[in-house]
């Protein structure tokens, strides 16, 4: 009862005419970025940080979050048409996706999609109502030695997934932490590695970080190759599925959902993690195999299913324990600190309006997605005409003007230019961001919590194994470490691990 | 980009120099925490956990130096194999530029050369699409901001904007 009450009341805010306003501009530019290649929902969302400060926190968070799933539905579009993914959560869209519309059954594809997406999408928001105030009533509990070892393990996951050596993906989350330290000392006021500069003051900040490392990093890597797209011209018709096409999506869907979600709540995954995994799983599943590749319907389904309802879990962790899963959760932890509030514990029960305002918006944004992705479909189509050499000039003066407009400051700019060089050498010696900008969030909160818990420990290191949850997340976590040190389990990685900044 | 091609010890082995850059950076993160004070365990100071993320970077860039000596790795050549790799430096000099100009110039005069640049250097595209976009998009976008957002944007010395 309570839970229907507190659904009543979020749409009550969800509805408000500004609100509805902020969630279609959210979802707007989550598929526009998501049918864009060479642009996605990390730019975006740090591109658009900025402005959220002009409304209140629930516009604001409403459009960030509006701008994660928006991308998740738009980015199948490019995949199916293109065979360039419009976002990293895509990839695997594109293998059987543009198949079938090679295929001349484009519209099936692209229907099923956003059918499966918007499914996925509306069974994690249930289980988002029912879980995450269940999980933050635990989560209370939580003391320092806790709350770092769970950032431990997001990390080590993270690092785990990511592509190419495992070394590289630590070194890049120890650089990730030692960037977010610098600044004045939150315990002691002293400041750290600021060079005697008064711009690093309050540290740097995360919107150059992230719009350097993804987006200049990205345009600089595309000039340097002309890109070539295939898209497929025939007009799109019959965008609903058939009967055969239902009853072989059915399972992929379903199974897509909940594996999706599952994978979403866990730190470190998302939805990139859980497309890949859904694709495995079906291929694994299926009578016929040796279909995947060729246009097998149940290889778009459920991906999709599964990156929607990843994206619906990963609000989980966020919204519970005050810990962002991946880098996209992490720059919406940016907007709430913006706001002045920290998702948390208690945050269920301080903002009640808030939280679920942003769920009921969450369900009102999927309903206009599905009608953004499958009537107006042939609008995205003619989007993707738009050349690359017009497009990155745009892409670079978005990013200059989101960055200015964080700080107000040209500094900003200048350490945005740094890391887009610094990111674009990382990619070419196949050193991947996402964990330096994971552990870049998490660096100052990871030290405020191992500090706090040395100091109530009296400097016992055995607090971190003695209690429960932290003992179980550091074993996990050093399972990992060590796992890849086996040669079966390194295979395994390699199959899994995953390019979180394509 | 071909990461196939070996190359042992010898000193274009990007590998080997990803992970001195790796343990350069660790080294100076030692220096910065112990430069800090550590504190001590009970009582951890402000250099306490950059001390400690400095060995570890130390220890993984050191796996992968010894990785890059005993595996081998791709030379920088084959990392920037087939890549039109004056591009992105051509990018990064209007950028930086711009940058330079953003404040003295005011964003209308700095933005409207930079996007012009950048249009018509890396994969040109023809004049009479290149200034009307040159021109159109940042006079809109600061349209926006200054009106809508109320956001202002630097007006330079000849106060334009």
């Amino acid at each position: 009862m309570d839970t229907l009450a507190n659904v009543v009341h979020g749409l009550g805010v969800a509805l408000l005419p500004v609100n509805l306003l902020y969630c279609f501009i959210g979802v707007f530019i989550g598929t526009l970025v998501g049918v864009l290649p060479g642009i996605g929902p990390i730019s975006a969302m740090s591109l658009l940080l900025p402005v959220t400060l002009s409304g209140t926190p629930e516009s604001g968070i409403i459009m960030m979050a509006g701008i994660y799933y928006g991308s998740m539905y738009g980015g199948s579009t490019t995949s199916i048409l293109v065979n360039i993914p419009g976002e990293a959560a895509s990839v695997v869209t594109c293998i059987d996706g543009h198949q079938m519309a090679k295929q001349g059954r484009a519209g099936p594809a692209l229907g099923i999609a956003a059918f499966g997406s918007f499914i996925a999408g509306t069974f994690s928001l249930v289980a988002l109502m029912l879980v995450a105030p269940s999980l933050a009533s635990i989560a209370i509990a939580f003391g320092p030695a806790e709350y770092f070892s769970l950032m431990v393990l997001g990390l080590v996951v993270l690092t785990f997934l990511t592509q190419g050596s495992m070394a590289k993906a630590l070194l890049m989350a120890c650089i990730g932490v030692v960037l977010g330290l610098v600044g004045l000392d939150s315990i002691t006021a002293q400041p750290r590695l600021t060079f005697g500069r008064i711009e690093l003051i309050d540290g740097i900040g995360l919107v150059p970080v992230v719009m350097g490392l993804f987006g200049v990093a990205e345009v600089l890597l595309n000039t340097e190759q002309a890109i070539k797209r295939d898209i497929i011209n025939t007009r799109i018709t019959q965008l609903l599925p058939n009967r055969e096409d239902w009853k072989a999506s059915a399972g992929p869907v379903s199974r897509g959902t909940l594996l999706g979600f599952f994978l979403g709540i866990l730190p470190g995954g998302g939805a990139v993690v859980a497309s890949f995994a859904s694709y495995a799983l079906e291929k694994r599943l299926s009578k016929h195999p040796e279909r995947f590749g060729h246009g097998a319907i149940e290889g778009v389904a459920g991906p999709e299913a599964a990156n929607n309802s990843a994206a619906g879990g990963a609000f989980i962790p966020l919204m519970t324990l005050g810990i962002p899963p991946n880098v996209v959760m992490a720059l919406l932890l940016g907007a709430f600190v913006i706001h002045g509030l920290q998702p948390g514990p208690l945050m269920i029960s301080q903002n009640p309006g808030l939280f679920w305002g942003i769920v009921a918006s969450m369900y009102i944004g999927n309903l206009m997605l599905l009608v953004l992705n499958l009537p107006m479909i042939g609008m995205w189509v003619q989007l993707l005409r738009l050349p690359y050499n017009v497009l990155f000039p745009l892409i670079i003066l978005f990013t200059i003007i989101g960055v200015y407009c964080s700080s107000n400051n040209v500094f900003d700019v200048y350490v945005m230019i740094a890391f887009g060089v610094i990111g674009y050498f990382m990619r070419k010696l196949g050193y991947e961001p996402a964990p330096l900008v994971l552990a870049f969030v998490l660096g100052p909160m990871l030290e405020n919590n191992l500090r706090k818990s040395l100091i109530l420990s009296q400097g016992n290191l055995m607090t971190f194994v003695e209690r429960p949850i932290s003992a179980v997340c550091l074993a996990f976590a050093a399972m990992l470490l060590i796992g890849p040190l086996l040669p079966a389990l390194r295979k395994k990685r390699e199959l899994v691990a995953l390019d979180e900044g394509a | 980009m071909s990461d196939q091609t070996n190359v042992k010890l010898r000193l274009d082995n990007s590998e080997l120099w990803g992970g001195l850059i790796g343990l350069a950076l660790g080294l100076f993160v030692i220096w910065s925490g112990l430069k800090l004070k550590l504190g001590t365990i009970n009582d951890p100071g402000s250099g306490y956990v950059l001390f400690y993320t400095g060995i570890l970077m130390c220890l993984f860039a050191a796996s992968i130096i010894i990785a890059a000596v005993t595996e081998g790795g791709p030379s920088f050549a084959s990392r920037w194999e087939n890549a039109r790799w004056g591009k992105p430096v051509l990018v990064i000099v209007c950028l930086t530029a711009f940058a330079l100009a953003l404040e003295p110039l005011g964003f209308l005069l700095s933005a409207i050369p930079l996007m012009l640049l950048l249009l018509r250097l890396i994969d040109p595209v023809r004049w009479t699409v290149a200034i009307p976009i040159s021109i159109l998009a940042p006079t809109g976008m600061w349209w926006v901001l200054k009106h809508l957002l109320a956001i202002q944007l630097p007006n330079g010395m000849f106060e334009i904007g």
